[in-house]
């Protein structure tokens, strides 16, 4: 069912649960104390009746040996002494009553027995005869044949009744019971004014909770309508963040930043490939105005040879594209396996000095380097890529006449190179964006191969080796770039 | 016609230039921005083709400057073709625009329009009398049966047809037929002039003398 799968329900349902177990306990044992201090009740006053009847049969017999009407207490009277005829033998209530000490039964006063909740009472003899039967006894009453000891009894519910059974001293055995339906009724009232206490509490107690559940489950439904949202395409959504400091507050923010990240990747990685776009619009309208032009009539084969000489720089230029940007998604996808070894990083950059040597000359940049045998751990082949390239930057944006200069250092185990030119120097607001994919500075094409990417393989070179590349620049008066290697 | 190509990419204004050429444009070149607007401002060009990504100088900019002082169509080469681009271009004073890569022939036709409308008119085919210029075909028929016109003969024609019931002086039809690599004698001009009388009738163009030419 999709209710129990629901965590608002879910919640609900065990607090329920446990609202109304501790709800029926609380209920019970009130209703427990509350029967037990009823019955006490009850019980004291049959007691009470037993004690006073059993005082008055006693008085009654030992009345006149006792003038001062004391209870006889401590003595038991001896059997033998009992006159044969009991005083209250075949004597009704209502019937007169021989003159004597029996004109009054003693206790007249403790029955109303019209009153068919008041006690109620029956005297046997010690023989087992009836002695008394009061008017308001129950017609069903069982005559407790068993009595063990004369001592004091507990009291016995019997139906709506509450009796004690008790023996005097003297051997008559009395009963005395109460009608407890007033009481029951009473209890069965209370027992329902507590249910319904219950239940009220329950109610209250549920729809609390519920709304306090809706409360905490709302964000968690901002949360999924947000992503719901993101999943559909719209990667601006964030979630509304109210709470900051709750758990589901973190959460969002959490969700947010993640939310963030997946948006700025998303863009850049659309970025990229409109600039890649981009940058192969220029040699594929090289291509076509090219052929459209040299088909457009007969021509002779001169002018075919320089239509298919631009092709073909337009051709290169575009393979260089292409393998740029394979480069770089290789290094994206974290596939790019560098050939870790131990080597001599000085000797690279003596040999990719000398390779750019001719370019230097070409365009009258002098190149002054300091170069010591120094031992690093990396790609040798991709670390020379590199210096070239960012040797090569140095001498095409550096002004004729002007320097290179190469300086190595190794401060708390890394490995600093730096490449200083005196060109034109970059603007402050240019510099940031440096190693970003196909931007230029000067926002143009500056000739067939430069695409804008060679910074940002360098960049991702160096950090797929664990370090860093900085650069920093004055206009009009030089560039310096800095990579820093662990030496390890 | 003669038309100024505003682009930093060799071959492809190698090529640009020489298509423009066989349609019988006349045809100067800019390699960058700053050249591109010092020709732009020093000639009145028919049209311009220029592009956005430029060192110097770059399209955007190139076109503010020139409209604070000419009214030249620019036809924008665009390498991005997200609309707010073409907006930038359109709202900055550009007739038209065409996204690279392009064909070459949409290049053409997009001149063709924006020539057209720079000398207000809506058709290709213009109607003088019983001569009749059809400015796309490029062709040019007398009392409907075709006339052969060298490509020069035809951009006269053209050129005067456009500004019909003006006069035409020598010096616009100069800077309009030749470009800037042309070094024609003056009385190149006067040979074609005749040569269009003798196919299209001696009336057709008539001469107001210390004026210049015009077709009435």
């Amino acid at each position: 069912m999709k209710i129990f799968k629901s965590i608002k329900w879910r919640l609900q349902l065990w607090y329920g649960l446990i609202l109304v177990v501790v709800l029926a306990g609380f209920g019970f044992t009130a209703y427990q104390l509350e029967r037990n201090r009823q019955f006490r009740q009850i019980d004291d006053e049959i007691q009470h009746a037993v004690g006073g009847l059993i005082n008055a049969l006693q008085r009654s017999f030992w009345g006149q040996l006792d003038p001062n009407g004391e209870p006889i207490s401590g003595r038991p009277p001896p059997p033998d002494e009992q006159p044969s005829g009991h005083p209250l033998i075949n004597r009704g209530m209502d019937e007169p009553r021989p003159p004597g000490n029996f004109r009054q039964p003693p206790w007249k006063g403790l029955l109303v027995e019209h009153d068919t909740n008041s006690f109620y009472c029956v005297i046997w003899s010690r023989e087992g005869n009836e002695l008394f039967r009061s008017t308001n006894t129950p017609v069903d009453l069982v005559v407790p044949m068993r009595l063990n000891s004369p001592g004091p009894q507990p009291p016995q519910t019997r139906g709506a009744f509450r009796e004690l059974f008790q023996a005097t001293r003297r051997g008559e055995k009395i009963l005395v019971g109460r009608s407890i339906a007033p009481e029951l009724k009473e209890l069965q009232r209370k027992a329902l004014k507590l249910t319904g206490v219950g239940g009220i509490i329950l109610f209250f107690g549920l729809a609390g909770g519920g709304w306090l559940v809706a409360r905490a489950i709302k964000p968690i439904n901002e949360i999924s309508a947000t992503a719901v949202k993101i999943s559909a395409g719209d990667l601006s959504q964030r979630i509304n963040v109210d709470e900051a400091e709750s758990e589901l507050g973190q959460l969002a923010a959490v969700l947010n930043s993640t939310f963030a990240r997946l948006e700025a990747a998303f863009a850049q990685q659309k970025q990229f490939a409109s600039d890649a776009a981009h940058e192969l619009r220029t040699p594929v309208s090289v291509v076509l105005t090219q052929t459209q032009t040299a088909l457009a009539r007969e021509r002779d084969a001169a002018s075919y040879k320089q239509t298919v000489e631009a092709c073909q720089r337009a051709a290169q230029r575009m393979r260089k594209l292409i393998e740029s940007l394979l480069e770089l998604a290789r290094f994206d996808a974290g596939q790019e396996g560098l050939k870790r070894m131990r080597f001599d990083f000085g000797k690279t950059i003596s040999d990719s000095i000398e390779l750019v040597q001719t370019l230097a000359a070409e365009r009258g940049v002098k190149i002054i380097s300091e170069i010591t045998p120094w031992e690093i751990t990396g790609d040798a082949e991709r670390l020379a890529q590199v210096v070239t390239n960012l040797l090569t930057n140095a001498i095409q944006y550096n002004q004729p006449g002007g320097e290179v200069r190469v300086s190595m250092a190794s401060p708390n185990g890394l490995a600093v190179l730096e490449i200083a030119d005196t060109g034109q120097g970059m603007a402050p607001e240019d510099l940031p964006r440096v190693f970003e994919r196909f931007y230029r500075a000067d926002q143009s094409r500056t000739g067939a191969g430069n695409a804008g990417l060679g910074l940002s393989i360098c960049k991702a070179i160096v950090e797929a080796h664990g370090g860093t590349i900085e650069v920093a620049s004055v206009l009009n008066a030089g560039t310096t770039f800095t990579v820093w290697l662990p030496l390890t | 016609m003669r038309i100024l190509i505003v682009e930093d990419e060799p071959d492809l204004l190698a090529s640009l230039a020489q298509a423009l050429r066989e349609e019988g444009y006349a045809v100067d070149t800019a390699d960058n921005g700053d050249d591109g607007l010092f020709n732009a401002e020093s000639t009145d060009y028919d049209a311009i083709v220029l592009d956005v990504m430029l060192p110097g100088m770059d399209g955007w900019e190139i076109l503010k400057r020139l409209r604070k002082t000419k009214k030249t169509p620019v036809l924008m080469l665009t390498a991005r073709d997200q609309t707010r681009d073409r907006v930038k271009g359109l709202d900055t004073g550009a007739d038209d625009y065409v996204v690279k890569p392009f064909d070459l022939d949409e290049v053409f036709a997009r001149l063709r329009a924006i020539i057209r409308r720079s000398t207000n008119k809506t058709t290709n085919v213009i109607e003088m009398g019983d001569v009749k210029v059809d400015t796309a075909a490029r062709t040019v028929s007398l009392k409907h049966k075709p006339v052969e016109l060298t490509a020069r003969e035809y951009a006269l024609v053209e050129f005067m047809a456009l500004h019909r019931s003006e006069v035409v002086t020598r010096t616009q039809l100069y800077e309009h037929l030749f470009d800037e690599n042309d070094t024609t004698m003056s009385n190149l001009l006067d040979v074609h002039v005749s040569n269009v009388r003798k196919k299209l009738g001696a009336e057709f163009i008539t001469t107001r003398r210390g004026h210049g030419y015009c077709i009435e």
